[in-house]
């Protein structure tokens, strides 16, 4: 290119998935702290289960985290596979991580 | 997404068993049809019910047929995820409004793989399952959604890209807005449903503040072993209850609450998952406390007879409030009306509020029909044509009229088919132009 000759990149295009981001203002913080909330859960729910199967009651005192909370993120788990129940202890059903 | 046409011989509103039936009475008579449905799968209510009484036919099992026909009609086109805005009359024809609701997927191109749903990082609460369960921010709606086309729930999405990545066929499109389209119909059939009595309606009930307080929609996904649990548990601390509680007549049949009718169906779907409940825990104790059973339909009183005969407990008795006590265990305090009206309080793991049934939407500002007192469409000739409205070419089918079970709503739905036909036939026959532009 010879010299003096000024050229401009053009500026890239954005993705219509920045556009949508940037129209709805950015990621809501509500939603930023639930679903940092969900991964604290989800973490200490795989700590609990690391020893072996337990309890809804259990991993919920093990991940300090109330029984019904956790009941809910323990059975989000389950449908996407990453947890199995595999007995019962008492009135509750015990569950595992699966394998593999 | 199919475009919608200009012109079609009618207007369903409303994807449940209703509307799929009167749709398909009208498609198979030759008429063309439009099917408006406001969520993103067919199905309505009856798609996520355990079972149905009194012959405890799995529910999904006799609904995805019909929805499966409605989908592959020749003469039926769906517009799922969708809302009817406005109806007007002209020129003996009417006028719709419809608002076609962002997808953020290219309905055409999805095949339903779901690769998306499985990488995508965010939960949110799945309303199929009452909020019971989980689905992911871009989702399948349920295992038997008609269409099984993804859905992106942009509230909930983080813009991480993961959906776009993965899909085979990069149907994700974030550039999809909603739209309003306009079409011709010749008449309309309303079969928009039914909502169930909010729970903060009886405060006293707790049912919009304690854990165990179940809505008996909410018990009919628990017990299905597609469930949000997969089993029957308690939401509090996912126990297998063993004293489980059905209070009747908490939604219906009370003045104090603006609902003075009986809902008709509350004995039998109570009965029934009273029933289930001992087939799927064996040693679970189940009390209905109810003012008077009401089993009036084919086959309904020998069911309620089966029930009693397999253990279900039936109290005749007013329940007056629920309090939660340690352990999130329920205490119901119940008047009872065979003993004098001796108070008495009985602890119970679990309750569900036999909710009565409301309309699901008002539609005096969309179509140009009236309400009833009660809320349901008003039917001026309830006994000679119960499916007609007080507008002349618009029908009414199923709980948009009045509260019903399922065969009953099925039976409106046809009348309702076939006075839309009449309706339209009259017309053509006194010269009024073909519906369709093909």
């Amino acid at each position: 290119m010879s010299e003096g000759v000024h050229t401009e990149k053009a500026p890239k295009a954005k993705r219509p998935i920045d556009l949508r981001r940037d129209l709805r203002g950015g990621v809501a913080k509500e939603l930023q702290a639930r679903v940092k909330e969900q991964n604290r859960i989800r973490k200490a729910i795989r700590a609990a289960l690391a020893d072996g199967p337990r309890t809804v009651p259990e991993v919920a005192a093990a991940a300090q985290t109330p029984a019904h909370v956790l009941l809910w993120h323990l059975m989000a788990m389950r449908r996407y596979g990453d947890v199995v129940e595999v007995g019962e202890r008492g009135d509750y059903p015990l569950y595992a991580v699966k394998e593999g | 997404m199919t475009k919608i046409r200009d012109s079609y011989d009618a207007l369903v509103i409303g994807g449940g068993i209703a509307g799929m039936q009167a749709a398909l009475d009208l498609g198979e008579q030759g008429f063309e049809v439009l099917l408006v449905e406001k969520y993103p799968s067919i199905g309505g209510v009856m798609v996520g019910l355990n079972k149905v009484f009194p012959t405890l036919d799995c529910s999904s099992c006799i609904c995805t047929p019909r929805m499966a026909e409605s989908a592959h009609h020749p003469r039926i086109q769906l517009a799922t995820y969708a809302e009817v805005r406005g109806v007007e009359r002209r020129d003996g024809r009417f006028t719709a409004r419809i608002e076609r609701k962002a997808r953020y997927v290219d309905e055409d191109a999805c095949i339903g793989c779901s690769k998306c749903e499985l990488v995508c990082p965010v939960d949110a609460p799945h309303e199929f399952d009452y909020d019971l369960g989980a689905r992911r921010a871009i989702y399948i709606p349920h295992g038997n959604a008609i269409p099984q086309k993804a859905v992106l729930d942009i509230d909930n999405c983080i813009f991480c890209g993961k959906c776009e990545k993965v899909c085979p066929t990069e149907c994700i499109d974030f550039a999809q807005e909603a739209e309003e389209v306009t079409t011709d119909v010749g008449t309309v059939i309303v079969a928009t449903g039914l909502a169930i009595t909010p729970m903060s309606r009886k405060p006293e009930y707790g049912g919009d503040r304690l854990v165990n307080v179940m809505s008996p929609l909410a018990m009919e996904r628990v017990q299905s072993s597609n469930g949000p649990y997969g089993r029957v548990l308690r939401p509090s601390d996912g126990k297998i209850p063993r004293s489980i509680a059905y209070v009747q007549c908490a939604g219906s049949r009370d003045r104090s609450i603006g609902v003075p009718y009986c809902s008709r169906v509350c004995c039998m779907y109570a009965l029934k998952q009273a029933l289930l409940m001992r087939h799927y825990v064996h040693d679970v104790e189940v009390t209905l406390y109810h003012m008077d059973i009401r089993a009036f339909g084919k086959g309904y009183e020998q069911f309620y007879r089966r029930a009693l005969a397999e253990g279900v407990r039936v109290v005749k008795g007013k329940v007056a409030k629920i309090d939660e006590v340690d352990n999130h265990d329920l205490v119901v305090r119940v008047e009872l009306l065979d003993e004098g009206g001796r108070v008495e309080e009985r602890r119970h793991e679990l309750v569900v509020l036999s909710q009565g049934l409301v309309p699901a939407c008002h539609l005096e500002a969309v179509l140009p029909i009236e309400e009833a007192d009660d809320g349901f469409l008003h039917t001026p000739d309830p006994k000679l044509n119960p499916s007609h409205t007080t507008a002349e070419g618009i029908f009414v089918a199923g709980v948009a009229a009045g509260p019903k079970d399922i065969p009953d709503a099925i039976v409106e739905a046809g009348e309702a088919a076939m006075a839309a036909a009449t309706y339209l036939t009259a017309r053509r026959a006194n010269g009024a132009a073909p519906a369709v532009l093909h």
